[in-house]
């Protein structure tokens, strides 16, 4: 895959609506548009004029007619991306889209990346990195919460309280780095008492910050959460009962469309992805044994499993296994079918899995799936999440950057308190500060030098 | 009259003698050109050589077979020891010279060099005539050189400021060098002006040190050369003493006749070694400054007066000085003063101080924009040692930011945008704890001997000092020290320290109360060899965490300096860089991507643009 290939894609939301939009970037963009559009006379379109609006057909390669099209095309100097770009515009419906979508396939377009048009638009100079994460961010944050956390990381929150950290630990590190350059100066000596304050408070703020990075990345990224189960004990009523009213998103996983549904819901601001495996028992067919490995792989991964029981037919043997066999990531084990009489004594359940939480459901009547909704939640991000004070903590590289300074300003308290000598304390004390640096931007040494000179009258 | 010579260094002070030793010894017919026979090695400010950073150059310099540390050991008044109670990184010697022992010494040494010849005569101007330069003097003689290392100091049109009476010239009254200048920029040669200054000289005569505190020297087991025999003499003290409100009105009441402060002066001065004008007026509510009194010389009453450097009219020079307790009734035999003089814009310097797309014309020292006689003398043995390099057709010398202070220093110089005479610090090395002042040998000697700038015989010291080392930290590695044994009563007599359980040697050393020579004490392992041995392998075990870190970072560093840049990049291809790195990427031309990124102004996002482009355009 390169970045000099011509990409395509639906851009418009997958769904029914009144029309739909495809766009195609790249050098070879008039190229394939000259393959899958015509004149509405039929006749192949030979001037490609810039900026202009104009009605024509999509074909498939071969000459046959999909849609009734707009299409107007930007050049490389003019688009968002800094390429050829070439918008179609077709009659809404996914079965319309998606076969005009794959003529422009199949006359050499390649399927575009998630955010593929935004890299390009960096990569061609068209947006800078900062905006191009914050764009990625608010096309990918699927809910409220998730929309307001990007919104207050575009804003600089994060940066606010990153830098006033910076500046608290700089005013120790300028006078350490003073009176190391410039002993025979009169450099204050280091106050270890004071020093080991602001280091503590600060490894305090970074914690605070990575509290609450896992749920800030699930905000934005949505968690997945697995329903498990026999066959036919009711994971797929469960999965529409979950979805109710705000079906909205269908996303297939790449590669798993066979064998499982993947659907993401808006749990009150946090964008969670469900999915339903395929059953797992232990069968010989081949192809169910891959899908069945596909299953586990998934189960591996998921933030939260739910394995679903029947409870009119009480626990069989299977379900045990696969209860054992998932111990140690804790699944919450749901007892559907309430509606029938059950089988399964509730106590019994959880004098045998004492650690796992229990809830009784029916997807059939919706008892008690409100209350699983919120469980669901709860158990992702927690109980504390105030909308006036969303995650700032949304990237890996971010949590990565915050990790790396607290577990230097570790060190430094640490050499602190045992008298390290100063040099060494201003190894560890840069080192974090450099790390906070990968998010501010701050270059940690020039900082200090300039600082040292305005601070300090230095010089024989 | 002998006219071709394969190299000619311009200028005899602290660079161009560095750069004349290394190249000479590199087996090349060398003129040294310099505009006064009498000023060779002339220090015409502070008579002080070394304190952090600066010290860990000049044994650094002094590893690779130069000069400065063995001239200082020759010349030196006293010697301190700094920042002995902060750790291994920072600690440093600085010593105060004998200013005219110092010349005299440099010029014996330089004098003995047979491939050296000296000249006094001033270059008006260099020029490119076939595969060779021609410098032409004043006097009309032309010189054939294959190479040129262009050592001028603060000569280029230098101009001296005394209040608002000012002249061209060089420090301390010498010629100027103004027709060189000119003849660069003919053709094409960009520079900036830069400006520094130094303070008044007095009689030691008219002082009342009863009123200031005497700075004696310490007795130090070694000096800076790890190749002169240590030769520790009575040193002489320095005084102190400070200025007060009254010094500070005098000053303030007289800014309209400071040229710094009236407009006289453009160029930029520096932040670490101020005027006491610019003292008084950034730093108005601090109420008094220090006043170093330092001997110029064992055989004259001339003294430095440290922290005044002034280039306020002499007469309020006087006025100023005389508010300071002791100073009283100071005579001045030279005012202090100001002096601008012109700096190559160091975006046209190769790593190597090669000027860029002028094949064998080299630069160091102040004409690059740096201070010090420490940071002259570093970048005059890497000129010297490239210009070697260039006549015999070979890759130049480069030394990384991780090896070495001058490494440091000339990347510094090359990628960062300098508005004052670059200093070198201790924070602006990343590899500070490697990189310190007792291991310079062991980083850098086996290059000296490889240039033969370091004689047989010294390689031989060298290396058994080395090998003892290593035979040192495998007898602490192979031994331990168990519970009630001889060793460890007499190590608990001499520590308090009780030995619960057996200890590996090694382990046993990390712990602060321990150090190497108690180890041999009670081992009765060895004897003390005076060479730094002890601190070497101490800080080795101490600080094996810390360097063990530095050492993962150098590599992680290698991997962008390993990249390099073709020299005829093209950055107006790539789309995606800012502005501000486009064009600091073009002015600077950076020969790998470590560089690269360490220019200010570019960033991460555009180090990555630029390497997404490269890769691409390989691919394409």
């Amino acid at each position: 895959m390169r970045d000099t290939d011509t990409i395509t894609a639906i851009s418009t939301p997958q769904g029914e609506g009144g029309i739909g939009i495809i766009r195609i970037s790249g050098e070879e963009a008039i190229n394939i548009g000259s393959q899958i559009l015509r004149h509405p006379s039929g006749k192949k379109i030979i001037t490609w004029p810039e900026r202009q609006v104009r009605l024509g057909l999509a074909v498939f390669p071969d000459g046959s007619v999909i849609d009734e099209v707009i299409y107007f095309l930007f050049k490389n100097n003019r688009s968002y991306t800094g390429e050829d770009v070439l918008e179609i515009q077709g009659h809404g419906g996914l079965q319309n889209l998606r076969k005009i979508l794959n003529s422009t396939l199949k006359a050499g377009a390649r399927l575009a990346e998630p955010g593929e048009f935004t890299k390009r638009a960096y990569l061609n100079g068209r947006i800078d990195l900062a905006q191009a994460e914050a764009v990625i961010d608010l096309i990918r944050s699927r809910t409220d919460l998730a929309h307001k956390a990007a919104l207050t990381q575009l804003r600089g929150d994060l940066s606010t309280v990153i830098k006033e950290q910076e500046k608290k630990l700089m005013e120790i590190l300028v006078p350490i780095e003073a009176a190391l350059d410039f002993p025979e100066d009169e450099i204050p000596d280091l106050k270890r008492e004071e020093a080991l304050k602001i280091v503590e408070g600060a490894i305090f703020k970074i914690n605070e910050l990575l509290a609450n990075a896992d749920q800030g990345m699930i905000l934005r990224d949505s968690a997945t959460v697995v329903l498990a189960g026999r066959p036919n004990v009711g994971k797929s009523s469960l999965l529409n009962s979950l979805l109710g009213e705000e079906r909205a998103i269908v996303t297939p996983i790449p590669g798993t469309t066979r064998d499982f549904v993947s659907e993401v819901i808006d749990l009150n601001g946090v964008p969670v992805r469900l999915i339903d495996t395929a059953g797992i028992r232990e069968i010989e067919d081949l192809i169910e044994k891959a899908g069945v490995e596909r299953a586990w792989e998934i189960i591996k991964q998921a933030d939260l499993i739910l394995v679903v029981l029947d409870s009119a037919l009480g626990i069989t043997p299977e379900d045990y296994q696969m209860l054992n066999q998932i111990k140690e990531r804790v699944p919450i084990i749901i007892l559907n079918k309430t509606d029938l009489p059950s089988q399964i004594s509730f106590k019994e359940i959880k004098k045998e899995f004492p650690q796992n939480k229990v809830l009784s459901v029916s997807a059939l009547t919706g008892a008690g799936i409100k209350e699983l909704k919120s469980f669901i939640r709860e158990e992702l991000i927690g109980t504390n999440i105030s909308e006036e004070h969303p995650f700032l903590v949304t990237r890996l590289r971010h949590k990565e950057a915050l990790e790396e300074a607290c577990k230097y300003l570790r060190f430094t308290a640490e050499g602190i308190t045992s008298h390290l000598s100063e040099d060494l304390i201003a190894v560890d004390l840069r080192a974090a500060l450099e790390a906070l640096g990968r998010i501010s931007g701050k270059s940690v040494s020039e900082e200090v030098i300039s600082q040292i000179f305005s601070q300090f009258c230095i010089g024989k | 009259m002998k006219k071709i010579y394969d190299v000619a260094v311009i200028g005899a002070g602290h660079a161009g003698c560095e750069a004349a030793n290394a190249v000479s010894k590199m087996g090349f017919d060398t003129l040294l050109l310099t505009l006064n026979f009498n000023n060779i090695a002339f220090m015409p400010c502070n008579p002080s050589v070394g304190g952090p950073g600066k010290g860990n150059l000049v044994r650094e310099v002094d590893a690779l077979g130069g000069l400065i540390g063995r001239i200082t050991d020759l010349a030196h008044l006293q010697m301190r020891a700094l920042n002995t109670q902060k750790g291994p990184a920072v600690r440093a010697f600085r010593a105060q010279a004998d200013k005219h022992l110092y010349q005299q010494c440099m010029r014996n040494y330089i004098e003995k060099q047979p491939l050296i010849t000296i000249k006094q005569g001033k270059v008006s101007s260099i020029k490119r005539i076939k595969d060779h330069w021609c410098l032409t003097l004043n006097t009309g003689v032309c010189y054939e050189v294959s190479a040129v290392i262009i050592a001028t100091g603060t000569f280029l049109r230098g101009k001296i400021h005394i209040g608002l009476f000012s002249y061209s010239s060089g420090p301390q009254g010498q010629h100027p060098a103004i027709s060189l200048a000119e003849s660069l920029e003919a053709q094409g040669i960009r520079f900036k002006r830069f400006k520094t200054g130094t303070s008044a000289r007095v009689r030691k005569r008219s002082l009342d040190f009863s009123k200031m505190i005497e700075q004696p020297g310490d007795w130090l087991p070694h000096g800076f050369s790890y190749w002169l025999p240590w030769e520790p003499r009575e040193p002489v003290s320095c005084w102190l003493t400070y200025t007060n409100q009254k010094t500070h009105e005098i000053i303030r009441n007289n800014l309209d006749v400071a040229p710094m402060y009236c407009g006289e002066i453009t160029g930029t001065g520096t932040r670490y070694c101020p005027a006491i004008e610019g003292k008084v007026v950034n730093f108005p509510h601090k109420d008094k400054h220090q006043v170093f009194i330092e001997p110029e010389g064992l055989n004259t009453d001339e003294m430095y007066i440290a922290g005044l450097s002034s280039s306020l009219p002499e007469e309020i020079q006087d006025q100023f000085m005389r508010t300071v307790p002791g100073l009283e009734n100071v005579e001045i035999v030279r005012p202090g003063y100001a002096i601008e003089y012109d700096v190559i814009s160091p975006d046209q310097l190769l790593t190597s101080l090669q000027i860029r797309d002028w094949p064998g014309i080299f630069c160091a020292g102040q004409i690059n924009g740096t201070s010090g006689y420490e940071e002259a003398a570093a970048q005059g043995i890497i000129a010297g040692i490239n210009a070697g390099l260039y006549l015999r057709g070979e890759e130049p010398f480069v030394l990384k930011r991780n090896e070495a202070y001058i490494g440091v220093l000339i990347d510094d110089l090359i990628t960062k945008e300098n508005n004052e005479p670059y200093r070198v610090m201790t924070s602006r090395a990343e590899f500070r704890l490697s990189l310190r002042q007792e291991n310079a040998d062991l980083r850098l000697t086996d290059y000296g001997y490889k240039f033969k700038l370091i004689s047989e015989a010294d390689y031989q010291f060298f290396r058994t000092k080395r090998e003892r080392i290593q035979e040192k930290l495998r007898f602490l590695e192979g031994n331990n020290l168990s519970p009630g044994s001889e060793e460890a009563e007499i190590i608990q007599a001499k520590t308090g320290l009780k030995i619960q359980q057996t200890t590996n040697l090694k382990q046993l050393l990390k712990r602060p109360e321990i150090n190497c020579a108690i180890i041999r004490e009670a081992f009765k392992n060895g004897k003390d060899e005076l060479t730094n041995e002890d601190e070497v392998i101490e800080n080795l075990i101490k600080y094996e965490g810390y360097l063990e870190r530095e050492a993962k970072m150098a590599a992680r560093l290698q991997k962008t300096e390993g990249k390099k840049i073709p020299v005829d990049f093209d950055y107006s291809q790539v789309p995606n860089l800012s502005f501000e790195a486009r064009e600091k990427l073009m002015r600077y031309r950076p020969e790998t991507f470590g560089q690269a990124g360490r220019i200010s102004g570019v960033s991460p996002a555009d180090l990555s643009a630029l390497l997404i482009w490269m890769t691409r355009s390989r691919k394409k």
